[in-house]
């Protein structure tokens, strides 16, 4: 059974459609990057796969669950990083954590070990008791990862998760996304970075106008291709 | 090349008018994102409709033109005091309403353009902005009015003194701005000025008579232009000293989210406490609910003043209070929601009425003990009698909830919506006035029998009903408009 699926999904906001019959999956133990121009779908597509958005037609599921009819349980069982997100403005990172951990019902003891953990590895401990609003943009991304993945989901979707991390963090975070798929979760990622995508994901699409219109396994690309012709044969190529 | 940055060339002023201009587009184009270029559009023909109702009831009442004409003037200058402060210090809950937005007058780091040069066209394009969305209908309004008094002629003048008195507003909320910016605190510009005020008042020069309004009252008087000058002057200084780069310190709390959450009881997801502690963390602490309450509360007292001089019977202070500071419902609910979106919590295993609830409680916790804190206040200074304070207190409590109610089915989680949406600002304000108005004539012109007091607190008790029954309607279909995209 696949981690995340869906089939024929279409969505339009009034007049613009943003997806066409999308259609793609993901199993356990990949890490599935989405590409595409702006405006190409990935982030309505994120949106329904996580029950935020209902689409207008077609089918999803996540861990066998349909966002659409049970999106708080789908959200139970996931994680989600959006895109430019930042943690409450006048919550502590602690507190954040804290709002986190009884939201998805963890214990204090899991909570705090588990924020130990993320704290030595973003290096971030100095700042749990500033607000996150006089956070650097940085440090909120931080923030972000850690709860999005404090209750260590099988499934998660992530909308670029190296933006403002520096190059350090970047790397320890590139380590741990791949770890963590290699321990046999899911992570679905939507990005702009080409060079992201090609070093980390196990499977990778690109979707254009709101359709998938091309899938590859970087690892099986040829010595003479690269996932950034392949995207600009399908995205400029048609244009 | 001729410099861009405030050298005054010609150059120079013509940088000046396309910022202004861009300003201006940016204005509206932000309100029409808000709430839709047609309706936003149609919100001046509304202030004009209902400004002319309120005046004609006025009128009707026997309110004498002197004194519309000074409520105008104390409105518009409670506006452009607003308008500073929501424009320049309201960045966090421009940026919730409508994602990160990056306005003009904070693109100096990336235009050639000085920061005083743009502050200074953001100044003007508020003035002429709102001069012309604002005041033109609001002078418009008192058309009818002047008309009795045969003072039609001087209506451009009125224009033109509530323009002044909303460059007053705007200069002494970026004078305080500008002071903040240099580290003085809000507290210590508010506790100046009214030592300032008080010190004048003392040496028995009224400041109120430095106000553009005595520019209406008597074109020959000299105070008003003082005014005129003593803010230009203050508008320069601001200016000069305003520290752009000024950023607030790094603030850190204690873990207060857990403690507040046991402590309120019922808090399951941890949102009450999360949403109590985004108002008393943000600028202005619990103080901006307490302020909220304070201006109907003053409004209230104005208006039971003004009610026995025309009616010459004393209004009922419990029946009276107990109606208007149900108002501050909407103010309450529109702190309370300023400082997340709904979005946010879409990432969490919570619903979006389980959001709506905790604002609910939320409300209850915050709204109603404050508002119940002003009413005793008036018991105590005013008087009344224990039957009348127990039926003030439930019809107090019964409107806040029913106008929370009708907040929520009107607006969703975004109740600032209100400001320059014409349609829901139409249907609240009727949705207001219906019961608004019959307790308001009964307290201000009836002698309140126990018919009526036993009437009114089973008025209240189903208007609490109606309110609760309002939130629970619209809930779900807020929940599927949200997810619908």
């Amino acid at each position: 059974m696949s981690a995340i699926r869906a089939e024929a999904v279409s969505k339009s906001f009034g007049d613009v459609a943003a997806l066409r019959g999308l259609s793609l999956s993901v199993d356990a133990g990949e890490l599935f990057g989405l590409l595409g121009p702006n405006g190409a779908g990935k982030t309505t597509t994120i949106r329904i796969l996580t029950g935020q958005l209902v689409p207008d037609a077609g089918e999803v599921s996540v861990l066998g669950v349909d966002p659409v009819t049970e999106p708080v349980e789908v959200r139970c069982r996931i994680g989600v990083l959006p895109e430019q997100a930042s943690p409450p403005s006048f919550l502590t990172p602690r507190e954040y954590f804290d709002f986190v951990g009884t939201v998805r019902d963890l214990d204090d003891d899991v909570v705090a070990e588990r924020v130990d953990g993320w704290t030595d590895r973003l290096a971030f401990a100095e700042q749990l008791d500033t607000l996150n609003t006089d956070l650097s943009r940085g440090q909120q991304q931080k923030v972000m990862i850690t709860a999005t993945f404090l209750h260590e989901p099988a499934v998660v979707f992530i909308d670029e998760p190296l933006v403002n991390l520096d190059p350090i963090v970047q790397e320890r975070v590139k380590r741990f996304l791949a770890a963590y798929v290699e321990a046999g979760n899911a992570i679905f990622l939507s990005t702009h970075h080409i060079e992201v995508a090609e070093a980390l994901c196990t499977h990778v699409g690109v979707v254009r106008e709101g359709r998938l219109v091309a899938e590859r396994e970087p690892a099986a690309l040829a010595p003479d291709e690269s996932l950034l012709d392949l995207f600009l044969a399908e995205v400029e190529g048609s244009a | 090349m001729a410099s861009v940055t405030g050298d005054g060339s010609a150059a120079g002023r013509s940088v000046t008018g396309t910022v202004v201009r861009a300003m201006a587009r940016e204005e509206w184009r932000l309100h029409s994102a808000l709430f839709g270029g047609r309706r936003f559009a149609a919100f001046p023909g509304f202030i004009a409709l209902a400004g002319a109702g309120a005046v004609w009831l006025l009128v009707w009442s026997g309110t004498t033109p002197a004194t519309i004409v000074g409520w105008l003037h104390l409105l518009v200058l409670a506006f452009g005091l607003y308008t500073g402060s929501a424009a320049l210090v309201g960045r966090d809950a421009i940026r919730n309403l409508l994602g990160d937005v990056t306005l003009v007058v904070f693109s100096a780091r990336t235009l050639p353009v000085s920061e005083r040069r743009l502050l200074a066209a953001f100044l003007v394009k508020d003035v002429a902005y709102y001069a012309g969305l604002f005041l033109v209908p609001l002078a418009v309004a008192y058309a009818p009015a002047a008309a009795a008094a045969g003072t039609l002629a001087r209506l451009p003048l009125l224009w033109l003194t509530l323009v002044l008195t909303f460059v007053v507003g705007l200069v002494l909320t970026f004078a305080a701005i500008a002071a903040r910016s240099r580290g003085t605190s809000g507290t210590v510009v508010l506790v100046a000025g009214a030592v300032l005020v008080g010190l004048a008042w003392a040496a028995g020069v009224d400041p109120l008579s430095f106000l553009p309004a005595g520019l209406y009252r008597d074109p020959g008087s000299l105070a008003p232009y003082a005014g005129l000058v003593l803010t230009a002057g203050l508008a320069v200084v601001a200016l000069a000293a305003f520290d752009p780069t000024y950023e607030s310190p790094s603030r850190t709390a204690d873990a207060q989210l857990g403690r507040w959450r046991r402590r309120l009881r019922y808090d399951p997801n941890g949102l009450l406490a999360k949403s109590l502690l985004d108002v008393g963390r943000s600028s202005g602490g619990f103080g901006k609910v307490v302020f909220s309450g304070g201006v109907l509360f003053a409004v209230t007292a104005a208006l039971v003043g003004l009610a026995g001089t025309i009616t010459g019977t004393t209004p009922s202070t419990g029946l009276s209070f107990g109606a208007v500071l149900g108002l501050s419902s909407f103010t309450t609910y529109n702190w309370l929601t300023q400082f997340d979106d709904l979005e946010a919590y879409l990432a969490y295993p919570l619903s979006t009425a389980a959001v709506f609830e905790a604002k609910f409680r939320a409300f209850l916790v915050l709204g109603l003990p404050t508002v119940l804190a002003f009413y005793l206040l008036a018991v105590v200074v005013w008087g009344a009698t224990v039957p009348v304070t127990l039926a003030g207190a439930v019809l107090l409590v019964g409107l806040s909830v029913y106008l929370f109610g009708l907040t929520v089915a009107l607006a969703g989680l975004d109740p600032n919506e209100f400001l320059f949406d014409t349609v829901r600002f139409a249907a609240f304000t009727l949705g207001a006035a219906v019961p608004l108005v019959p307790v308001l004539v009964v307290a201000f012109v009836l002698a309140p029998t126990t018919g009526w007091l036993v009437g009114l607190s089973a008025a209240g008790v189903a208007l609490g009903a109606v309110g609760v029954g309002l939130f629970r309607w619209s809930v779900p279909r807020w929940a599927a408009r949200y997810r619908a995209g």
